[in-house]
């Protein structure tokens, strides 16, 4: 039955291991694509905004799981906190990136009295 | 230029200046030094030059005018080349600055220095752009004199073009109504011409090679300077002997060694059934026949001649049409004299052609200018002629004088025609720039009009029909004379000219100068001639009356030069031609010599 | 008394006095004097001193040599002459006095060349054997027509000067209408009339004295172009300045025959020297070079007529070169024996002739001699009937030794022709001047006739004797022109009371010219040599029966002279005046014309004398006979027959004599009272007759419509090829030319549009491709940034699935 199952659904086995990177990876991709589809879907510029913070903690997690020391091999030279380091490079770069997106929101916001990003095609080509 | 040049090569300086002076004066004149508004200054200035140019070339050609005979002057009665000057020009391929004169070219050269000062002096009604026709003028001058007394086929190429484009430029602004369609098919068709001209003469230069002369032939051609002294003269010969690859050339003298050598290269190489010798000769033949002109390459001379101004008319038949024979004289014959022996009934018929053709159409034409620019493709055919009658064959025991006499004769026609027919141009001129036209039919009674330029006028128009007495009857009768020798028919049609010049010129004097009173527009404008009018007029009536009565003091020239070339070809054929005579259809005289 | 150096210096300067005058006039004529009066007197003055001058010479001449009584055969004379001339020219060797050199060698038999004295002054060309110069040949021939000229020309000078008075001051010319419908007023011209007068002069006694052929061709034109200028004298008139062209042009049509001539000799034998040159040789000695004379009747050969070495080569080229060098020189007998060479000879003769023909107005060149009379009447005179039109006359006498038999027989026949045409047109005339011109032109018929038929000596007296009783008739006319200012025959009569000396003397003039006098004992000139030509022909027709018809036309020639002369004085002097008008004004003219008329009236009587002790004209003309023609001789090829030249003696001898003699007076007598019954007693109305044979009448007194045929045959087609000619420029190669460049045009067009779609069609295509497809592009980038969302991620997807398919193994690897 529960390898009729498996066969069956996919990831079904997720849920029947214990907790690896796999199970990461699956909260990393759930986070990225909510955040693609929130960047889509949403026509308020502060939700696309969130959904880029999404999309980068996606890939944080992916970053952070990857990391994992079960992951390196015997030989590795590294001090193993390569993921990590790039998941703080991009929490910073996050902030940084949401600094300047909120300015140029609010002055769209200013000029235009919107937030709509449908409303922006002032670079339309 | 290093002052032992001077001591080896006296001529360098002379020749030079004679050549370049007036293409000097022309460039300065050309910087704003005088300015364009002063239009007097400027005709001087033109004027002066070249009086200073015809002085010079007279220093050098009649030095017993001058007192004492300098070494950078005219030997009269030698027969070789004097006064030769040779600079490396371009040494990568073996061109040189190479100048020199002989009894042909000297007589040339001073006919075209004192055309040009009457010519510059005749300018003096131009009013429009007066800078740049006389800057253009003296340029011209200059090409037509280096022309004459280049020795070197690339340089004489060079002063061939340099001639052309000023002259466009002369007809095609000065002239008349249709100047533009005139300079144009004038510079068309002396254009194609010299095409043909350089094609010729890079066949030649590949074919040639130095290494086949004897140490004196290169000596002799100036290949070697005979200047230099012994050693560095033996040292020159040894460089050409030993070079392993051909040494190519483009001296005249040196290609005419090459081109009688009893195994010319030029007949070694054959291209498309026929040896080079005869394309080179036949592309040349063009080039300088167009210039000449003959019939049926004549078209442009009439419409040149009716749209350039008269100046420009003059010199056009005095000098630019002579070029043409100069260049079949000096280059064809010597360089290809086998083509020239199988060919020689082209060149004589060409001639004949040309004379009765012409006569007949001057006989039809209702525009004064153009039935005398039609005279001249009549006069200039006696030249075709006498160039042409290689008489020296076997069945005449290859004697040369009657060939001699034929190109003497020619000689004497070119520079007779120079005189007469210049004079033709400049009286139709003077009566053009009274009445503004030139209908045959509206003249008349112009001899009570204006009775010392008819006199004068009259006396023009006999020289050109060919009275004795006058300049153009020792050319005419010689050439004629000549040319039974060759041909009895030719002959018999050459004779028969003397008919229709007498018919169309006559003419068309009755219709101009006889009858009871003029019948054209603007009658009242038949003023006498003018002081300046009558100082051109009378220099050429008093040298066609001189020439006619003393023809020697042209013939002590040129008979020395003419009588050694025209002697060294006869020999050539009693020892090459008439063994290897080529098989070209037509030969000469095969269907009247039976006569008997 | 060195003959050979003074006759040179003597004719030469009396030659040349005249261009001196001519020069002196040229420049300051309209200086000299009131109206340029005196210019008539420089002219004169020139004129006077060359006749001294040949009258110098003259005499010197018949010091040395003097005219005895022929001893008919002639070789007493010449042999007796060339003696002389051995002893002279023996004693110096600067001129060349020809002919001694072979006496010794062949005596006997042998003919004696004549004597002269040749030349050179002056090279004109000269390279190689070949020469052209201007020098001197001078016999008895020259000397006497030297005199002739001067003499006459001196009368004409005087005459003129008084006839041509009217140029002194301003004239008006009746004749010429201008556009307004006046007369032409103009300057006179006395000095200019002069000038070209004697410019005739000196052109005309370089002929005579030329050494050579080529000489004698440069003053043949200089004497058409003098007659041109003297022809064309009034040239306002249309048909003074025609007849000047026709003129001219139609002589020059004779030197294109001439030009052949020279030509044919010229090139053959190198020279045209009449006789030996002394030239320097190799080696520093003098050698001598043969002239014509010698080269056509070598001295060895004994003077008879042989083809030169150098024609026979020159139509034999082909053999001579087939043969080794060395051995042509062998050969040139046996070619000459099969005939080579004789045609070259023959046209050489004929070219030389034809020119002959043009100058001296025969058939069918005779068309500008009667036209040439629009020039002023002492024109008509001097050149048109006493020495230019002579000089063809003259040459064939001087180139007589070079003629061969077949051409001699041209010669007669050409004479025969043009005698009857001419005298038959001169029966209706009714201008006096053409009268005149064409009696001339009939005249000089005889002469060419006398020389054809081998009368050397007949011919040539012919033409001294014409020339004095020709000027004397034309200047007679001249004179009643003058008085009746008219030129029509039919408003003259019964001048004879008002004008007595001009009748008298034209009285003279007509006798002398139709041969008048006393048979067998004393006669006018006229009776001599008219007939000694008839003599000749006669004996020529017994020779050459088949040539009979040339004794036939000069008989009825004389008949018909006769009767035009007659009817030309009958009315114009005889009757009564037939216009009133005319008749009022005649008048004698003034001395100075009247004089010369009496001088040559003299002369026309007394110029045919032999005077006791030999000396006369004959026998000064006798001294001269060229070498190898005293003999009968027998020739000819061309004709295939041969033809026998009868000794000119044997015509004065026995029954050729009086049959001559009777004949000439018979046919002179008929005319003559055929002439009277017509004009004089009027028994016989000239113009019934006239109506009775229209087409005749018609036909002569069109000229035989000559002028019509020839405008048709040669004026018409030359214009005609004139405008071909002109018509092949315009027409033909212009097109062609312009043609070529309109070709040229298109094919650059054609070329220019190549560029323009295809070549510039592409690069422009390449770059409106990229253009629009930019331009598509431009439409994805919306602005939207949603859209671009959703492009990064369906991008990123698709990206995921082509590699994932793509690199399959790759990433599974």
């Amino acid at each position: 039955m529960n390898s009729v199952v498996a066969s069956a659904v996919p990831l079904f086995g997720l849920f029947t291991e214990p907790v690896s990177v796999a199970h990461y990876l699956v909260v990393g991709a759930i986070l990225f694509v909510s955040g693609v589809a929130c960047m889509a879907l949403k026509r308020n510029a502060l939700g696309v905004l969130m959904g880029i913070e999404l999309v980068l903690n996606g890939a944080n997690v992916n970053f952070v799981a990857f990391a994992s020391p079960y992951l390196q091999g015997e030989g590795s030279r590294s001090l193993g906190l390569d993921g990590q380091v790039f998941a703080l490079f991009v929490i910073l770069l996050a902030a940084a990136e949401a600094a300047v997106a909120l300015a140029i929101t609010l002055n769209f916001y200013n000029n235009h009295a919107t937030v709509d990003v449908d409303r922006a095609d002032d670079l339309k080509g | 230029m290093s002052p032992a040049d001077a001591l080896t090569q006296p001529a360098l300086w002379p020749l030079s200046l004679i050549v370049f002076l007036p293409a000097l004066v022309a460039a300065l004149l050309a910087l704003p030094i005088i300015p364009k508004a002063r239009e007097e200054a400027i005709r001087w200035v033109a004027l002066a030059t070249t009086v200073v140019v015809f002085v010079l070339s007279l220093w050098m050609a009649w030095p017993t005018l001058f007192g004492a005979v300098g070494p950078a002057q005219f030997t009269v009665g030698e027969a070789g080349m004097q006064g030769v000057v040779k600079k490396p020009w371009i040494p990568a391929f073996n061109i040189d600055y190479l100048l020199g004169v002989d009894g042909i070219s000297m007589p040339l050269v001073v006919l075209t220095t004192f055309l040009s000062v009457l010519a510059c002096a005749a300018s003096w009604p131009i009013t429009k752009h007066v800078k740049a026709y006389h800057v253009l003028f003296l340029l011209l001058e200059t090409g037509m004199l280096g022309v004459f007394v280049s020795l070197d086929f690339f340089l004489f190429y060079v002063f061939w073009e340099v001639m052309l484009l000023p002259m466009y430029f002369l007809i095609g602004i000065w002239g008349g109504p249709r100047r533009e369609y005139a300079a144009i098919k004038f510079f068309l068709y002396t254009l194609f011409g010299s095409v043909l001209m350089l094609l010729a003469i890079l066949m030649l230069y590949f074919t040639s090679d130095l290494r086949m002369l004897s140490p004196e032939q290169l000596v002799a051609s100036h290949v070697v300077s005979p200047s230099l002294d012994a050693a560095a003269r033996a040292d020159g010969v040894a460089a050409i002997a030993a070079a392993k690859n051909p040494v190519h050339t483009f001296n005249l003298l040196a290609l005419a060694q090459l081109g009688q050598l009893p195994k010319s290269p030029f007949a070694a190489v054959s291209v498309w059934g026929m040896s080079l010798e005869v394309w080179a000769f036949l592309l040349l033949l063009i080039g300088f026949v167009i210039k000449v002109p003959v019939v049926p390459v004549h078209t442009w001379l009439p419409d040149a001649h009716v749209e350039a101004p008269t100046p420009i008319s003059m010199i056009l038949a005095g000098v630019l049409l002579k070029l043409g024979g100069y260049g079949i004289l000096r280059i064809c014959y010597p360089i290809c004299p086998g083509a020239g022996l199988s060919l020689a009934w082209l060149v004589c018929g060409l001639g004949v052609v040309s004379m009765v053709y012409g006569a007949f159409a001057a006989l039809a034409q209702k525009d004064f200018k153009r039935m005398v620019a039609y005279s001249s493709v009549s006069h200039m055919g006696y030249v075709m002629l006498g160039l042409g009658v290689w008489s020296a064959v076997a069945g005449n025991e290859f004697r040369w004088d009657a060939w001699a006499q034929g190109v003497n004769g020619a000689m004497f026609q070119m520079l007779a025609h120079g005189i007469s027919s210049a004079g033709m141009f400049f009286m139709v001129g003077v009566l053009y720039d009274r009445v503004h036209h030139r209908n045959l039919e509206e003249f008349g009674g112009i001899f009570n009009r204006m009775p010392v330029y008819s006199g004068l006028a009259v006396a023009v128009f006999f020289a050109g029909l060919g009275l004795p007495g006058l300049c153009g009857f020792i050319g005419e009768v010689l050439v004629t004379l000549s040319s039974w020798n060759y041909s009895r028919t030719l002959a018999v049609i050459s004779a028969f000219t003397v008919i229709l010049t007498a018919a169309y010129i006559l003419w068309a004097i009755q219709r101009v100068y006889l009858g009871a009173e003029y019948k054209g527009p603007h009658g009242d404008h038949l003023t006498p001639m003018t002081g300046r009018e009558l100082a051109i007029a009378t220099p050429l009536v008093f040298l066609a009356i001189l020439f006619g009565v003393a023809p020697q003091l042209i013939f002590n020239y040129v008979t020395p030069s003419v009588n050694r070339q025209v002697e060294t070809l006869a020999d050539w054929t009693r020892d090459v031609g008439a063994k290897a005579a080529q098989p070209i259809a037509g030969g000469p005289a095969a269907a009247d010599v039976t006569s008997r | 008394m060195d003959l050979a150096s003074q006759l040179p210096q003597l004719l030469g300067l009396a030659w040349l006095l005249p261009l001196a005058s001519f020069v002196l006039i040229l420049f300051f004529g309209p200086r000299m004097g009131p109206h340029g009066r005196n210019a008539a007197w420089v002219a004169t003055a020139a004129i006077v001193t060359s006749l001294v001058l040949s009258l110098v010479a003259f005499v010197s001449w018949l010091g040395v040599h003097p005219a005895v009584a022929a001893h008919h055969g002639g070789d007493h004379g010449a042999a007796h002459a060339a003696e002389e001339a051995g002893d002279h020219a023996g004693s110096h060797g600067d001129a060349a006095a020809h002919g001694e050199q072979h006496g010794e060698q062949h005596g006997g038999h042998a003919e004696q060349p004549p004597v002269a004295y040749s030349g050179d002054w002056y090279t004109l060309y000269e390279a190689g054997r070949l020469k052209l110069s201007i020098g001197w040949y001078i016999d008895s021939l020259t000397i006497l027509m030297f005199v002739v000229v001067t003499f006459i020309a001196t009368c004409i000078h005087v005459y003129a000067s008084g006839y041509m008075h009217d140029e002194l001051h301003e004239v008006t010319d009746h004749e010429v209408h201008l556009a307004d419908g006046s007369h032409l007023h103009r300057p006179g011209r006395f000095p200019r009339f002069f000038q070209a007068l004697s410019l005739f002069c000196f052109s005309m006694m370089g002929i005579l004295i030329a050494g050579n052929l080529a000489m004698v061709f440069i003053f043949w034109e200089l004497v058409g172009i003098c007659s041109w200028f003297l022809i064309g004298f009034y040239y306002e008139r249309k048909s003074a300045s025609n007849a000047a062209n026709k003129a001219f042009i139609v002589n020059r049509v004779g030197d294109f025959g001439m030009l052949i001539g020279l030509m044919a000799l010229w090139g053959a034998l190198g020279t045209l020297h009449f006789a030996d040159a002394q030239v320097p040789g190799a080696d520093g000695q003098v050698v001598s070079k043969p002239g014509l004379f010698s080269l056509v009747r070598p001295a060895e050969a004994g003077h008879a007529l042989r083809v030169p070495d150098g024609m026979v080569k020159f139509a034999a080229a082909e053999k001579v070169a087939a043969t080794a060098p060395g051995e042509v020189a062998g050969k040139v007998d046996v070619w000459r024996a099969e005939g080579f060479g004789n045609w070259l000879l023959f046209i050489a003769g004929v070219g030389i002739f034809c020119g002959c023909v043009g100058k001296s107005a025969q058939f069918p060149l005779f068309v500008w001699l009667p036209d040439a009379m629009e020039g002023p009447t002492p024109v008509s005179a001097l050149v048109h009937s006493a020495t230019m039109v002579a000089a063809g006359v003259y040459l064939v006498g001087r180139f007589f030794p070079v003629l061969t038999p077949d051409v001699l027989l041209v010669i007669a026949y050409t004479g025969a022709i043009t005698l009857f045409i001419a005298a038959t047109i001169a029966l209706v005339a009714n201008d006096i001047k053409r009268v005149l011109a064409y009696s001339t032109v009939s005249q000089l018929g005889y002469m060419m006739l006398a020389l054809g038929v081998g009368g050397w000596v007949a011919g040539l007296f012919h033409l001294v004797t014409h020339a004095f009783f020709k000027s004397l008739l034309f200047l007679c006319s001249g004179s009643v022109i003058h008085a009746c200012h008219t030129n029509d025959m039919r408003k003259m009569g019964g001048l004879a009371k008002v004008m007595p000396y001009t009748a008298g003397t034209m009285l003279v003039g007509c006798l002398a010219i139709i041969g008048a006098g006393i048979p067998f004992v004393i006669g006018l000139s006229g009776y001599y040599s008219k007939d000694s030509i008839l003599a000749q022909a006669l004996s020529f027709s017994q020779a050459n029966p088949r040539h009979a018809i040339l004794y036939w036309a000069v008989a009825g020639g004389a008949f018909l002279t006769a009767f035009y002369m007659f009817r030309l004085w009958f009315m114009t002097f005889s009757g009564t005046p037939r216009d009133h008008h005319v008749a009022e004004h005649a008048h004698e003219s003034p001395q100075v014309m009247v004089m010369p008329l009496l001088v040559l009236a003299v002369l026309a009587v007394v110029a045919g004398w032999t005077l006791p002790g030999g000396f006369g004209i004959a026998n000064l003309l006798e001294q001269s006979r060229p070498a190898g023609t005293a003999q009968t001789a027998q020739g000819g090829f061309a004709f295939g027959q041969t033809l026998t030249l009868p000794a000119e003696h044997l015509s004065h001898e026995g029954a050729i004599h009086v049959t001559a003699t009777v004949t000439a007076f018979a046919t002179a007598l008929g005319g003559v009272l055929l002439a009277a019954t017509m004009y004089l007693w009027r028994v016989i109305s000239p113009a019934a007759i006239a109506t009775i044979f229209r087409p005749v009448y018609t036909f002569l007194a069109n000229r035989w419509y000559f002028d019509e045929l020839y405008r048709a045959m040669f004026v018409r087609p030359a214009h005609g090829l004139a405008a071909v000619a002109s018509g092949i420029d315009q027409g033909l190669i212009d097109p062609f030319i312009n043609g070529l460049a309109w070709v040229t045009r298109q094919v650059a067009g054609i070329d220019a549009w190549i560029d323009r779609t295809l070549v510039d069609g592409l690069v422009n295509a390449t770059a409106s491709a990229t253009w629009a497809a930019g331009l598509e592009l431009k439409k994805l980038q919306t602005g939207s940034l949603r859209q671009y969302v959703m492009f990064i991620a369906a991008g990123t997807v698709a990206l995921f699935v082509l590699a994932s398919m793509l690199f399959r193994s790759s990433l599974a690897g």
